[in-house]
Order: structure tokens, then C-alpha cells, then sequence
């Protein structure tokens, strides 16, 4: 006896006759039956495996494109931070007594004091300042050039340099103030001005 | 049978696409929550501050009663005059600061552009007063602010800074 019976498989439909013939299976089609869904299920697995290497393989560059984003500025902002700290440490030197014009305001320069200090006197201070050079100057009025003090409309006051040529230079934006005497007032006069110290740079910086 | 397997593969897809357009908001969101527009700089905090104090020429009341540039910004909004210079005080905020701004960045030489605005805040919000803007901005911009009181306002002098390093 041989009749045709319906299988279906991975969405395909497949016809298969199968008998008996003296009490044995007919095998022969079954076996065909079997090669075909056999290299259909092999196709699937491939395909989906495919498909996780395409997934795997986004999901990395979406991550390496995060990453780029994330660390983009990373070392921007660490030069940032170490020339804010440096700044930051000059407030030490411009909040010094021998320096400072008001105690009660940061950043604040007494311009008689730099007078005094860059007229030699700064070098009793040799072993005293942390740093290689210190110098201040004064932005206003706008000068086309620095005219060391002492001297006529001099604007740049050298309060101390070891001489030394391995330093690297950290500015910071000041007010040089001086008292001021007109029409028998006396009043508190501040310019812009810029305090500049040279740091010693260590082997290895 | 083939439709129903068609129609899953389709749903399959929409909900891959979906997912990965979600991922990619998240992503957007975060990444442009974290990365403000300029960051707060010590050195144009420092760069304010010494503008602030510094002293103009700008007598309100008698000479050498002289406004340093916060009393010039009190001066400008409470519509004073410099009664030395014949001048209102805003017209002579306008103009000093204009110059010292352009003489202190003479010498910042990766300096591309500066912004200085003049802001009163109340309780509607803030209003412009003045701004100063030289320059094209092409690098990334350092700020900083400082508040003023003035009646019952508060004055808002905000710098922004755009280019290298100031120092």
C-alpha cells in the first residue's frame, strides 16, 4: 500500500509517498524528506548566525563611537585643570603680604609694594619665593611696549628671577592698585594687570 | 502559512529598528546633557574680577570720587551721570569698557572672540543692558559671571571667552 502523505516544515510544504511493500517502509523518500530539511535548518542557522555576528559587531561600533565621545576631551580637560590649579596657586603669591594691597580681596596688587620690591629689594627675598621668577605688569593704560620699573611710565615691574631657563610660565589676570591723592582726597586707584611666575619644571614634566 | 512566517519576520524587524532607535536617543540624550555649552573658567573669573575693580574715570557724584566698573554698572542702571565727563554713565560704560577689553586681549593672542553682556534680572527674568561682542568664535568658549546688586535688581556681568588658553 502507498499512499501520499502531507508534511509541512520551516513553512514549506512537501508531499511524500510513503508505503509498505511486503512489510517494509519504503525508506528512500523519507531519506530525501530529511536531506532537504536538513540543509534548510543548516541555512536558518547560518543566517541567524549572521545575524548575531552583524548585531555583535554594531552594538561595538555603536560602543567605540560612545567611547570616542566620551574620552574626546578628556585630555583638554586635564591641561584645563592643571592650568586652573596653577592659577589657583598663584592666589598664594599675590595674597603674600609683601605683594597684596587688600587682604579681604583675592588677586589684588599694591603697586608701592611692587615699586619697593623691584628696586633690589627683592633679592633679600631669594630664598623665599617658591618659584623661579615673579613679575607683574600693567594691561591700562595700553602700553606698545613694557618699560621695566624703576623708570618714567614704566609698566613692568621685575619682583624676582633666579635666572634659570627651564621654567614654564603661568599667568593670571590681577588689579594693581595704588592710594591716590587729587584735590586733597585721597582714593584707591586699580588697573588691570597681569601676574606672571615661572614654575621650575621637574625632570619628567 | 508563508504569510504568518512573512508577517513575524516583519514584526521581528520593527521591533530590531525600534530598539535601536531608542538606544540611539539614549544615547543622544546623555550625550548632550553631559557636554554643556562652555565651561566655567578661573581665568576668566580672574580676568571679571580684575575689569570689575578696575577704576574708570567716570566721577558720579564729585572728582576723584571715581567709579571702579562695578560702580559704573550700578551707575549705568540707576541712570546716572559722570558729572565730570558731561557724559551718561551707560554712553561711558560703553565706551571704557570697549577700550579695556580691547587693550587686555591685545595681548591673548589665541584669544579668536570675546562677549561681555550686561544683564538686569528680576523677577520676569533677565534683560539686556549692553554687549559687547568682537570677534568669530571658532574654538571652545571659557565663561564667567558676577552679580551686582543694584536697587532691587540684580546686575548680571557675564564674559565669555572663545579661543585657546588666556595665559
Amino acid at each position: 500500500m502507498v499512499e501520499n502523505l502531507r508534511f509541512s516544515a520551516e513553512g514549506s510544504d512537501f508531499v511524500a509517498k510513503v508505503g509498505f511493500a511486503d512489510g517494509r517502509r519504503f525508506a528512500p523518500m523519507v531519506g530525501a524528506l530529511r536531506r532537504d530539511l536538513g540543509s534548510k535548518g543548516q541555512m536558518k542557522i547560518m543566517q541567524m548566525a549572521f545575524m548575531i555576528v552583524a548585531v555583535f559587531f554594531f552594538f561595538i561600533l555603536v560602543g567605540l563611537f560612545f567611547l570616542s565621545i566620551q574620552f574626546k576631551d578628556v585630555k583638554g580637560s586635564a591641561a584645563q585643570l592643571q592650568r586652573d590649579q596653577a592659577i589657583s596657586s598663584l592666589s598664594v603669591i599675590a595674597d603674600m603680604p609683601e605683594l597684596s594691597y587688600d587682604f579681604s580681596e583675592a588677586f589684588t596688587l599694591d603697586e608701592d609694594k611692587l615699586r619697593i620690591m623691584t628696586g633690589g629689594f627683592g633679592d633679600v627675598y631669594e630664598e623665599f619665593w617658591p618659584v623661579a621668577s615673579v613679575a607683574a605688569y600693567k594691561l591700562w593704560p595700553v602700553a606698545s611696549e613694557l618699560k621695566p620699573c624703576p623708570g618714567v611710565d614704566c609698566n613692568y615691574y621685575e619682583l624676582y628671577d633666579n635666572g634659570q631657563s627651564n621654567t614654564r610660565t603661568y599667568s593670571t589676570y590681577v588689579s594693581i592698585c595704588k592710594k591716590v591723592k587729587e584735590s586733597g582726597f585721597v582714593y584707591d586707584k586699580c588697573e588691570v594687570g597681569k601676574l606672571e611666575v615661572g614654575v621650575i619644571i621637574r625632570d619628567g614634566e | 502559512m508563508g504569510n504568518k512566517k512573512g508577517q513575524q519576520e516583519i514584526v521581528g524587524f520593527v521591533l530590531i529598528v525600534v530598539l535601536v532607535v531608542v538606544g540611539l536617543m539614549v544615547f543622544l540624550i546623555i550625550s548632550l546633557r553631559d557636554s554643556p555649552e562652555q565651561e566655567k573658567s578661573v581665568e576668566v573669573g580672574n580676568m571679571l574680577d580684575a575689569i570689575m575693580k578696575h577704576t574708570t574715570e567716570c566721577a558720579v557724584v564729585y572728582e576723584p570720587d571715581y567709579d571702579s566698573f562695578e560702580d559704573l554698572f550700578k551707575s549705568c542702571h540707576q541712570g546716572d551721570q559722570c558729572s565730570n565727563l558731561g557724559l551718561s554713565a551707560c554712553d561711558y560704560l560703553n565706551e571704557s569698557l570697549r577700550a579695556v577689553l580691547e587693550g587686555m586681549f591685545a595681548t591673548e593672542a589665541t584669544v579668536g572672540a570675546y562677549q561681555v553682556d550686561f544683564l538686569v534680572k528680576d523677577d520676569e527674568g533677565e534683560e539686556g543692558v549692553l554687549r559687547i561682542l568682537e570677534g568669530n568664535c571658532t574654538g571652545s568658549v571659557s565663561s564667567a559671571q558676577r552679580s551686582v546688586v543694584s536697587y532691587s535688581n540684580s546686575l548680571i556681568i557675564r564674559m565669555k571667552v572663545c579661543g585657546g588658553s588666556l595665559s
